[in-house]
């Protein structure tokens, strides 16, 4: 397998199994490589738009659909607690693992909280709604904001 | 991209930050995105929908229009 995919599945899997974001070198250990390199393939993947780095280049903020920093979007799922990007992400925390879950977050005006159950098939009935406000062509301009 | 407990708490939510008003999708339009887009992220063959397939499934979903055009530049540069 190319290493840079390598390293993407590590990662992920990493998120997978304990819903935080995984050090350069708990990556490197799991892939074979030096730290160095590891941090080279976020790049590359970065360039991808498979992750989103902090500023120092190596902190991984985002492998969506999970968060590598808490948010107000929180999912738990087969014993382990996620944090999500946004809401779309929050759902797919859960299509990613494809398991059964809740999504904890909050109407964003009201600070309203939702605890939205999900089956294997997808969310119980909910009237809640999901905003976007940055048009699709647009999304990655600031993927942060977003 | 937030959630929120009704159109008129979103209103509200972009009124005070001078924000248009973008579009509302269910629940349920937004577990099949989320399906669509994370089914096989933790897969060696995961990939992404490609803009012309992000048409696609928009419109397959309601989701029409040049805000869920991924190639649409009608919006120009972002702020």
């Amino acid at each position: 397998m190319e290493f840079d995919n390598q390293v993407k599945l590590a990662v992920y899997g990493h998120f997978a199994r304990t819903g935080r974001r995984p050090a350069p070198d708990e990556i490197a250990a799991a892939v074979g490589a030096d730290g160095a390199a590891v941090i080279d393939a976020y790049g590359r993947l970065r360039a991808q738009r498979v992750l989103v780095l902090e500023s120092d280049g190596s902190s991984i903020l985002m492998a969506p659909p999970f968060s590598g920093v808490p948010t107000q979007h929180i999912v738990e799922a087969g014993g382990v607690r996620y944090h999500a990007n946004c809401a779309w992400d929050a759902l797919g925390v859960l299509a990613a693992l494809h398991q059964p879950g809740m999504v904890h977050s909050r109407c964003e005006q009201s600070g309203e909280p939702l605890h939205l159950e999900v089956g294997q098939d997808g969310p119980a009935h909910s009237d809640w709604l999901f905003h976007c406000l940055v048009p699709a062509a647009h999304w990655w301009d600031d993927i942060g904001f977003t | 991209m937030l959630f929120f407990r009704s159109e008129e708490r979103a209103r509200e939510w972009c009124r005070e930050r001078g924000q248009p008003l973008g579009p509302l999708v269910s629940v349920a339009q937004l577990w099949a995105l989320a399906t669509t887009w994370y089914s096989t992220r933790l897969q060696e063959n995961a990939r992404r929908p490609q803009p012309d397939e992000m048409r696609e499934i928009f419109a397959r979903l309601g989701l029409a229009g040049e805000f869920w055009d991924p190639r649409s530049d009608r919006f120009g540069p972002a702020a």
